[in-house]
């Protein structure tokens, strides 16, 4: 009979093994020291995928070791999967000390608890940030993150193409887009665009330029908005826009990287960020004289389409132990110097509107502009993050309609889905 | 993959010894006083396998089941708050339509697999006792490489093969003159993604299979095969009269072993197409991960986790029941 209990412990171990749900617990520790010396302490930062051009890096690494005395150390993080990977840093006993956040996601992680609250810093240099840009960060009457940097996808466009199909001016309107996406299919070889069907930041900028809304508020709850008219007008602009290209209905921009693919020098064009132009020269030098930029065309000359305007905030973790150094750290990277630097490198808008003079003569940034200035973001209320977790229900609402589904089916398909996410308990 | 080895000895084991030598039986239990510290042997042997189960294994079991009444999310989670909320993680996953819709579909894939790789495994197996010594060599050679490739590269491999614009499965088909087949996306429908991680975990399973069987004829002694031919008894007659009575009980323990390594996979599924397209191909394991992980939602994800495990032992209870037998008729 033991060795039947035996057997039975041996087999239940072996299908125990199916489940793999750990959850760790570190200890609590809300303590936060006050360091008078810094140091031989180093301060860890997560910055985001092409968020941080190697010349800053060394100079804001240069000036913040020679003020505080402390190292530096920057950790490179990439976007898919983020949100999970955040949670459980800033759930361990030793997070990273400043971490980028997603202006879209910084509301949802402000919720937690898992972010210092940096009003503080707000009053003493944070006087003329952007509110628009800075408003993503507020939760409770708190600002629980510092505005950074915005910006949005431009097209960029492959000259020695446009020039082979005879094309010599920048289309004004979407029409006129078409029109040379068109020029571009029938005379030459090139894979007029490259545009994925879940590009949703894409999709999204769309949905603000036709006036929609991707929640509505239901009572005092929010809702999906999906199946709304004006949703269903972006989508099939959105739907135009890929039928020029032959990417992937079911992948993302990231998979395989859109630049990457464009840096071949057999597309036209692709619609990405700034940043992107940088991937696509990494991957193959000889593109880079060929780069050009402009804003998306709308549907007038009048007013390009809109876009969403992509954001990165800097916060500090709540268990980190080094709140005064990370506040060094964030008063010398935010600073006017830096905060420069960084827009007039990456072609970023900065945080304030001041510093905008740094963007004179980036083709990038002139391209970004006009857009921004219609631009807007994702719903900015704490429920909004979960939505955006993978497998993210708006991903699937394109790939269903660029497949042939109505748009109103392809939102009832997903709608519950998303509801459900927008009404889960923090 | 210790759980492999364990797995072979309480399932496979006793039936082998039984078919092989039934000899030794008599002395273990005949002897009448053993002295005390030969008693205590075995199991001084047997503590560090189970301090390593139970660190493992027993802890994070005891945690996750813990985990699967609390209400935790990313706000407990970083705050290290503990919210109990007894059976909601349960009656809210038993409740959802979709829960049910995976239990099926996992269910399904797994018989689909495990019928397949049993059957293609079998055959190989046979055919390994009946090459000649080099092929043999060979073919081991070329199994043992597909079972000792890791996961995530042989999922990688796959990946590339079936990819939709640079793939070479759609370049072949399209030299062979199927040209509709030049941009096919694979991934696109469910039963084509689950064709797809159909052949990876088949292709990945069938070396084990096929050499534990050969191992398993060789267990047979010639003098039956020849007294059965005297016997008048055909290649067929042979088979299932002689052959297949030896590898019963090992065909048990693999397609057991199968079932549970099928039914829990989640590597190859989830880097194909990370359960998609619109969570169609998420079996069990997934969904635990995407609701639980994947959402945020961890006491969510170890109830899933939990409900696995059951329904596992549901699927394997036949194979359980007759192990347990197995164990009390040799006592």
């Amino acid at each position: 009979m033991k060795r039947k209990l035996a057997a039975a412990i041996v087999i239940a171990g072996m299908m125990v093994s199916v489940s793999a749900c750990g959850g760790d617990d570190g200890d609590d520790s809300g303590k936060n020291a006050g360091p008078d010396s810094f140091k031989g302490q180093t301060l860890t930062v997560w910055a985001m995928d092409g968020s941080t051009p190697d010349q800053w890096v060394k100079d804001v690494t240069a000036a913040f070791e020679k003020k505080t005395g402390a190292k530096l150390k920057f950790e490179t993080q990439k976007w898919d999967g983020i949100q999970q990977k955040i949670t459980t840093a800033l759930s361990e006993s030793n997070p990273p000390d400043v971490l980028e956040v997603g202006n879209t996601q910084t509301p949802a992680y402000a919720v937690t608890g898992g972010l210092a609250d940096l009003s503080d810093l707000k009053s003493e240099i944070g006087a003329d940030w952007t509110p628009s840009v800075s408003q993503s960060s507020v939760y409770d009457g708190k600002q629980y993150a510092a505005p950074w940097y915005f910006t949005s996808r431009v097209v960029i466009y492959n000259k020695k193409i446009w020039a082979k199909a005879g094309i010599k001016d920048i289309p004004k309107t979407r029409d006129e887009f078409f029109k040379d996406l068109e020029t571009i299919g029938k005379k030459t070889d090139a894979e007029p665009l490259y545009l994925p069907g879940q590009n949703w930041y894409l999709f999204d900028g769309m949905i603000i330029g036709q006036g929609g809304d991707l929640v509505k508020k239901e009572g005092d709850k929010y809702v999906s908005n999906l199946g709304d008219a004006k949703v269903a007008k972006a989508m099939e602009v959105y739907k135009k826009f890929q039928s020029y290209s032959k990417a992937p209905k079911d992948k993302d921009e990231a998979n395989p990287q859109q630049a990457e693919v464009f840096a071949k020098g057999k597309t036209g064009a692709f619609i990405g960020m700034g940043w992107e132009a940088g991937t696509a020269v990494t991957a193959n030098k000889a593109i880079e004289k060929d780069l050009g930029y402009f804003p998306i065309p709308g549907e007038t000359a009048a007013k390009p389409e809109s876009v969403f305007l992509g954001g990165s905030n800097l916060a500090v973790a709540q268990g980190s132990k080094k709140q005064a150094l990370a506040k060094e750290f964030l008063k010398i990277a935010l600073s006017d110097q830096y905060e420069g630097e960084l827009a007039k490198l990456n072609g970023v808008i900065p945080n304030k509107k001041a510093l905008e003079s740094n963007l004179k003569g980036n083709a990038v940034a002139e391209a970004i502009a006009p857009g921004a200035a219609v631009g807007g973001t994702t719903p900015l209320i704490p429920e909004w993050g979960a939505v955006e977790n993978t497998p993210n229900p708006i991903k699937a609402y394109m790939t269903a309609v660029l497949n042939g589904k109505s748009p109103a089916d392809a939102a009832k398909q997903v709608e519950a889905e998303i509801n459900k996410r927008l009404a889960q308990e923090n | 993959m210790s759980v492999q080895t364990e797995g072979t000895d309480t399932a496979g084991g006793p039936a082998v010894r039984k078919a092989r030598v039934p000899a030794p039986r008599g002395e273990t239990p005949a002897p009448g006083t053993p002295s005390r510290r030969g008693a205590a042997a075995p199991y001084l042997l047997l503590l560090p396998a189970l301090l390593a189960t139970v660190v493992f294994l027993g802890w994070p079991l005891v945690k996750n089941g813990m985990l699967s009444f609390q209400n935790l999310n990313p706000r407990q989670l970083i705050q290290h708050l503990t919210e109990w909320n007894g059976f909601d993680n349960y009656r809210d996953v038993l409740s959802e339509a979709e829960f049910w819709h995976v239990v099926e579909r996992s269910v399904l894939f797994t018989a689909a697999n495990v019928v397949l790789i049993m059957v293609l495994g079998t055959l190989t197996g046979l055919l390994l006792a009946r090459l000649g010594k080099r092929m043999r060599l060979l073919l081991l050679v070329g199994l043992v490489l597909a079972w000792a490739m890791p996961p995530v590269a042989a999922t990688t491999v796959y990946q590339w093969l079936f990819a939709q614009r640079f793939g070479v499965v759609n370049w072949t088909l399209d030299r062979l003159g199927w040209h509709s087949m030049a941009d096919h996306n694979w991934l696109s429908s469910q039963f084509s993604t689950f064709a797809v991680v159909l052949l990876l975990l088949v292709w990945g399973s069938v070396p084990f299979v096929a050499i534990n069987l050969y191992a398993a004829t060789t267990t047979i002694p010639r003098e039956l095969y020849e007294a059965a031919s005297l016997d008048g008894a055909g290649a067929w007659k042979s088979f299932t009269s002689v052959t297949l009575p030896f590898l019963r009980p090992f065909l048990y323990a693999t397609t057991f072993l199968e079932v549970i390594w099928i039914f829990k996979s989640f590597t190859q599924i989830f880097a194909i197409n990370e359960g998609g397209p619109d969570r169609l191909t998420e079996t069990l394991p997934i969904y635990a991960f995407v609701e639980g992980v994947g959402n945020q939602h961890f006491g969510v994800g170890a109830a899933i986790s939990f409900l696995t495990i059951l329904v596992l032992l549901v699927i394997t209870a036949y194979y359980l029941r007759m192990a347990l037998k197995q164990e009390e008729d040799e006592l």
